[in-house]
Parts: C-alpha cells; structure tokens; sequence
C-alpha cells in the first residue's frame, strides 16, 4: 500500500482512523435552548468593572488566570505575549499619575470641546482636530476623547484604583498580527477572572506609558517589547451581574446555496 | 460599493453637536430608582448623579450626555431595575454605526 499522504488522510480517512484507534472523539449533544454553561455564563456576566473593593486579590488567583492566558491560541503558536504584574500600590497610583497627565495633554490638544465656543482656541484646536481624525480615525474617536477629558478633568481615574494591574506586553516580532493574539489572551484572562467572581477592565490608555522612557526603565518594557494593553483586576462593588441588553448584529448566513439575513 | 457614502467618508461628526455624536440613551424610571448611587459609582463616562427632591433621593443624568455608550453597566448593578440604556450610541458620517438591529437580552437558540 502506498504511504498515504497526511493531509489527504485528514480529508479521507480520519473517521475511519480514528474508529481504527479506538479514540473516538465523543461528540457532545446540546439540545436547543439549553440552559447557559458555565463558560457562556462568565461571557454573559462579565461587565468592565470600574470599581473595586480595596481587598487585594490572592496571588495565586492572578496565576490561575495567567495560565489560561499562556494556554490561548497564537499565529504559528507564536505567543507574542509577556505579562507584568502590578500590585505595589504606590507604583500603581504612579503610572496613574503618568497616564492621567498624559490624557491632560491629549483633552487639551484635540477636545475642542472644552474650549469655550466661538474662541479662537475652540476654531483652532477644532481645525487640528478634524485634520488628524481622517489621519487617526480610531484613537481620534469622541469618545476616548471624552474619556481623556474626564481623566484629565480628575473625574476618572485611568487603572480605576484597582489593586492589581496587568499589563499585557506585546512581542513586535509575532508572526502575521500579534495584536489580536494579545487580545485573545487578554480575553483567556478576563474570562477566567470572571469565573472567580473577580471584576477586571481593559485599560487601552495604557498604551501611554510606552512613550514614558522613565517608566520603561522602571517597569522593565524594552524592544521588542511594548506595552499593548492592560487589565485590571479586584473584587466588584455591588453586584453588577444583572443580564444586560446588547446590539443584536446583522450576520450573514450562507447555506445550501442560499443567503439569509439574521439578527 | 460600499456602506458609507463617498459623503460620509469624509464627514467627521462635530463633537459639540449633539445630533451627531449621539449620547442621549440612557433611561431612568424615577418611580423604581431608590437613589442608592450605584449607577454613578459604575457609569464609565460619569454622566449620572443623584438629586434629592421631596427629600427623597433620585438618579438623573447630567445636563450631559456625552460619552454614554450605552454599556449598560447601570443596568447591571440596578438592584431595581430602574435604569438601563435601549438604544445604542450613534454618530453622522464616518463613524455611522452599521449592521445594527434591536437591542436584546442573551438569547438562548
């Protein structure tokens, strides 16, 4: 018999291959309009939590959810990730004191809309504005800007006083788009927050401290290596488990030569 | 082809204009809202705060709407369910939201 090539065998073969073995994979029944597992209720539960409680979250628990992050799927396994773990409350309030002022400068060079109407600062900053939005269409977006202005106005804090924070750094080097291998890490880590009853939020301004060659230095960030993201991590207030409405999405469907719309 | 119009592409919404940057989504029954602050401790872009009247206690939202995603945080912690947002928020021109139907809570299929 011919060596049979590998790939073709998946195609052809493998159900019989695999009764050959006897490592049938068992096939799960879930009837429809099961009630959620525990997986989807995490998904469904999870809210980004801007509150803490002050009690700190037991290290072992940060491990936990730092395993499933270093179990998540990469481009070419390539696992362009690697993670720091803030949990020193004055280094926290630190990087907070850094972010916050830069947000101070972003609300001032771009929200037009904290200058008063009709002022020269208002028509300038608006011009600027609208000339790199077409340039920075994602960052430029009113509502980060909205968020940098509360920060900037002392009204928001940037890692929220959480008492642990994670900061999820990204190996430019990964193979095809590392970003989204981040966060898809990043996720793995929240999910399994979650189902520890911990509360956590993606804090996209953290990106900010990469222009800090000061707290590079102090929090060991060097090429190829930046800070993509960060997650905060501490025990909710209240109890924000209420099943929230969301957007329903158009999705496209396409079977047995027809294509249907769905929300 | 495409989903924006050549238009709308190179319309970016005015950020003090209202009625392009669309906020103005959160909903608050006043009859179920005991006033316990939750929702403004949670509400990411703190548009909401608590008044008395007739000595009793009472969410608003502020005389700004602006940053209200419609996250629905508020909803989430509402022991009451007395404030939550049904709409999306939505913007003119280039960041026009696309593809949107109903809000709905999780379906079971």
């Amino acid at each position: 018999m011919a060596e049979t090539n590998a790939a073709v065998a998946r195609l052809d073969d493998a159900e019989q291959i695999e009764a050959d073995a006897g490592r049938v994979s068992k096939i799960t029944e879930v009837p429809v309009g099961a009630d959620w597992n525990a997986v989807e209720r995490a998904m469904l539960e999870r809210r980004s939590i801007r509150k803490y409680k002050r009690r700190q979250v037991p290290p072992h628990l940060i491990r936990r959810m730092l395993e499933m992050g270093r179990y998540s799927p990469s481009q070419g396994n390539c696992q362009p990730w690697k993670f720091l773990v803030v949990r020193d409350a004055a280094m926290i309030q630190g990087m907070e004191e850094y972010c916050a002022g830069a947000c101070k400068k972003l609300s001032t060079s771009f929200d037009y809309t904290t200058h008063r109407a009709g002022s020269l600062r208002h028509f300038a900053t608006r011009a600027k504005t609208r000339l790199f939005n077409r340039l920075q269409p994602n960052m430029l977006h009113p509502v980060p800007m909205t968020v940098a202005t509360l920060i900037a106005q002392g009204r928001f804090a940037v890692f929220h006083r959480a008492p642990t924070v994670i900061l999820l750094l990204m190996d430019k080097r990964g193979i095809g788009t590392p970003e989204i291998d981040i966060g898809i890490c990043g996720t793995n880590i929240v999910l399994a927050a979650q189902s520890f009853g911990l509360g956590t939020c993606w804090i996209g301004f953290s990106k900010l401290l990469n222009q800090s060659r000061e707290w590079c230095a102090r929090l060991g960030v060097e090429a190829p290596y930046e800070i993509s993201e960060a997650i905060t991590v501490g025990y909710p207030v209240g109890d924000p488990t209420r099943p929230i409405a969301r957007d329903t999405h158009e999705i496209v469907w396409f079977e047995d030569g027809k294509k249907e719309i769905l929300y | 082809m495409a989903l924006l119009s050549k238009q709308e592409r190179r319309h970016f919404p005015d950020w003090d204009d209202p009625a392009q940057c669309i906020f103005q989504r959160v909903d608050i029954d006043v009859e179920k809202c005991d006033g316990c602050r939750l929702c403004t401790l949670v509400c990411p872009a703190n548009v909401l705060e608590v008044y008395v009247e007739d000595s009793r206690k009472k969410a608003r939202v502020k005389t700004s709407q602006r940053g209200c995603i419609s996250c629905n945080n508020c909803h989430a912690i509402c022991a009451n369910e007395a404030i939550g947002a049904k709409l999306a928020n939505d913007f003119v021109g280039f960041y026009r939201q696309l593809g949107r139907g109903p809000f709905s809570l999780p379906r079971k299929f």
